[in-house]
């Protein structure tokens, strides 16, 4: 903790230091805590370390606030091509130009320049007399498609992952206080599933959410779904009807979030453990060459407070041991065509189909149900649905027939 | 996630022919871009998320062809090019150009090139792309996510457009041989001025050869000959794959080549290395030194080699952006 205040302290001297210079330009990155941009550590894989809201920081110090990350809509007479007088003007003033040639660059760079006025011009249709060589691969692409589709089920769920990614695109508050900040940034969060069945070796499913650089880790530990959370212990045979409301998540409150060497953990409730310490003193017993771990508080840290690397995997970790790989991809300022409603964040904007395991006698509901020690079922552990489990199990009653062991059941694919 | 098939050799045809013509003109461009009916590059029954990758990938392309280390001619084709995509894309909302923070102050170089040169065209749809807010400001050029090293595809940076670089002629321009040509010359005349012969410098001050002024630019031109062979060389060769994919011949041909041109280029070397006598090559030695003391001697401008080389390439880059003639003041719309 006390080191990372410190490198804290020592980026802000710098950057004031680089500041004072009137340094533009350095591209160039020193070590440890003085760097400038982010940089690749593996090209193309991961960057260095590099703290959050400097990013933000160094990009507002090169832009013009109200020109280039504004929420408000773009001006409309930038947007219809030829402005009115008043934005020839203002051309004219930026361009170190006279107002008459301004007048006639609006003309000569209008995008009716870029269209190629014909007859029939139809987005769906790939002109025949094209000589584009995207064109027409996609044209063969296209056809091929079209010859060889047998189920649309490739389509639904693309449909879907479309409509999931969208939804929430443009989206304003109703309340004017939920408008997301000027100049914020947005990270992109690759969340993966602890799941290791081996049709997932090549592509790990993952579910990818959207935070904004002022919320606060807790606020993504809150909102981050995970089919463990839902759990209830404790079998259940005799009395079906009576299983406990509270979920693990109300049972077992602990979790942390390791980010660079930083252990965050959530210490919100009295009954929260620190379940970082049984690795910090693992790791520190044998001086096993991972250096010192810090821990810190989950609730205390924003993600603009952050040291991270890009596209490098850290781990998320609840219910003692459901293990999340998480993967910062990106970070960016907010944009006016993004979700400007504070209160939807963290953004969920995309998630894997998993499959659900389905009641062993319909073969249609999702198992809410698993028996061991079965006398009617084939197979142990066997899975039921709510309406199957309680036919098959008890009669018209209420009471218990033959032998067997019940508990509730969570399908990870609950949330598809 | 690779770039979609075919985008690569339709921006290439594009931007080459762009560079045919010898012009920045957004008007020279859009002529081009209506005779190949760029638009349509986002036309066909496609599905919203097919558009929307399709698009990404387009933008993230041509902002690649936006920067260094491209010659200045291809950025500018790059910008129009980014325009016509953005704002012909079909996707709605309209997909963000993703521009990084570490390349960011490259643009802004070379908005100041395009304001200082009077390039209006140019400086106003890079103007108006920001207004547009067209950008997404990004920390790095992608998305990075983990993934297993060998699916990372190359990089590969089109020779034809790069902004040459290359040392030697970097180092040895037509000036610089210019300035050592005068330099000797004066050289010469000084060494008259303090012969007791006023005709002809005494024997005692004649310790350089002659005639390495003639080599040097023999070299030199030698060297910018083999350059353009070599280059002339690697399109053919890669016209001739792409023909027949005989790849192991074809790449024997180059190596073929280029070991004579090496060759060439060695025994020229050789050649020239002045035959002096035994006794008076230990003069040879100090060549270098009796130069720059001579430039001092001379009280020319003592600006030191690597200042003026900083100072020449500065030049070189200005002079290749006012190249291109200033925007005309009348134009038909």
């Amino acid at each position: 903790m006390q080191t990372r205040l410190w490198r804290d302290s020592e980026l802000r001297r710098s950057d004031m230091a680089a500041d004072r210079l009137g340094d533009g330009g350095g591209g160039s990155s020193g070590d440890g805590g003085g760097f400038r941009f982010p940089e690749y550590e593996i090209p193309e894989l991961n960057t260095k370390p590099f703290l959050v809201k400097a990013l933000g920081k160094l990009w507002k110090e090169r832009l013009v606030g109200a020109r280039d990350f504004s929420l408000e809509p773009p001006a409309p007479g930038s947007l219809t091509g030829a402005g009115g007088g008043e934005e020839d003007a203002a051309v004219a003033e930026d361009l170190g130009c006279s107002l008459e040639t301004a007048t006639e660059l609006s003309l000569v760079c209008g995008l009716d320049k870029l269209k190629y006025c014909e007859e029939e011009d139809d987005p769906e249709v790939i002109p025949e007399d094209t000589n584009l060589v995207t064109l027409g691969l996609r044209k063969r692409a296209l056809e091929h498609r079209e010859e060889t589709i047998t189920v649309d089920r490739i389509c639904r769920q693309e449909t879907f992952a479309y409509e999931m990614e969208s939804h929430a695109i443009g989206k304003k508050p109703s309340n004017p206080a939920d408008l997301v900040n000027e100049g914020e940034l947005i990270l992109t969060l690759n969340i993966f599933y602890p799941v290791i069945f081996s049709k997932h070796k090549e592509r790990k499913p993952y579910q990818t959410l959207l935070v904004l650089g002022s919320q606060k880790l807790t606020e993504l530990r809150d909102s981050f779904c995970c089919a463990s959370d839902l759990q209830i212990g404790g079998e259940f045979s005799s009395t079906p009807d009576q299983a406990p409301e509270h979920t693990s998540k109300d049972l077992y409150k602990s979790a942390f979030f390791y980010f660079e060497g930083t252990f965050y953990n959530d210490r919100r409730y009295p009954e929260c453990r620190d379940l970082s310490r049984t690795i910090i003193e693992w790791s520190e017993s044998h001086d096993r060459g991972y250096g010192k771990f810090q821990s810190a508080k989950m609730e205390d840290f924003t993600f603009n407070d952050l040291y991270i690397k890009l596209g490098f995997p850290y781990l998320y970790c609840h219910q003692g041991d459901c293990e999340h790989v998480v993967i910062i991809t990106d970070i960016r300022l907010v944009h006016h065509d993004d979700c400007l409603d504070k209160t939807l964040y963290p953004l969920l904007t995309k998630k894997h189909w998993l499959w659900t395991r389905k009641c062993f006698v319909c073969k249609m509901y999702t198992a809410r149900w698993v028996t061991n020690n079965d006398c009617f079922a084939p197979e142990d552990p066997c899975f039921f649905c709510d309406v199957c489990f309680r036919m098959l199990h008890y009669d018209s009653e209420g009471n218990k027939l033959g032998e067997f062991l019940a508990y509730p059941y969570v399908d990870p694919g609950t949330f598809n | 996630m690779g770039t979609p098939g075919g985008l690569h050799s339709d921006f290439e045809t594009l931007l080459t022919r762009f560079q045919e013509t010898d012009s920045v003109r957004f008007e020279d461009f859009t002529a081009l871009w209506r005779d190949m009916k760029f638009h349509t590059i986002f036309y066909g029954r496609t599905r919203h998320m097919e558009k929307n990758k399709f698009t990404k990938e387009a933008l993230s392309l041509a902002w690649k062809y936006f920067l260094p280390p491209y010659t200045f001619q291809i950025r500018v084709g790059a910008l129009y090019l980014m325009y016509g995509l953005y704002n012909t894309q079909l996707c709605q909302p309209k997909q963000k150009i993703r521009a990084c923070l570490k390349d960011w102050d490259e643009v802004m170089k070379f908005q100041q090139d395009l304001t200082n040169a009077q390039h209006y065209d140019a400086s106003y749809i890079l103007r108006k792309l920001r207004l547009d807010k067209a950008f997404h400001f990004t920390a790095m050029p992608k998305p990075l996510s983990y993934r297993m090293k060998k699916n990372i595809p190359r990089t590969e940076v089109t020779e034809e457009f790069k902004e040459p670089n290359d040392r030697v002629m970097k180092l040895i321009t037509a000036d610089t041989l210019e300035e050592i040509m005068n330099i000797h010359e004066h050289y010469q005349e000084m060494k008259q001025i303090i012969s007791a012969d006023k005709s002809q410098p005494d024997k005692a001050l004649s310790l350089i050869k002659d005639e390495f002024l003639v080599n040097i630019k023999n070299l030199v031109l030698e060297h910018k000959q083999w350059h353009e062979d070599k280059k002339k060389l690697f399109t053919k060769v890669k016209n001739e794959d792409d023909q027949k994919e005989k790849e192991g011949s074809s790449q024997e041909l180059e190596g073929s080549e280029r070991a004579g041109a090496l060759a060439k280029i060695k025994s020229k070397a050789y050649s020239i290395v002045t035959q002096a006598s035994k006794s008076r090559r230990h003069r040879q030695v100090k060549l270098e030194p009796l130069e720059s003391e001579l430039v001092k001697k001379l009280g020319k401008t003592p600006c030191s080699k690597r200042n003026k080389e900083k100072l020449e390439s500065e030049e070189e880059t200005s002079s290749q952006i006012k190249d291109f003639p200033a925007p005309k003041r009348k134009r038909r719309c």
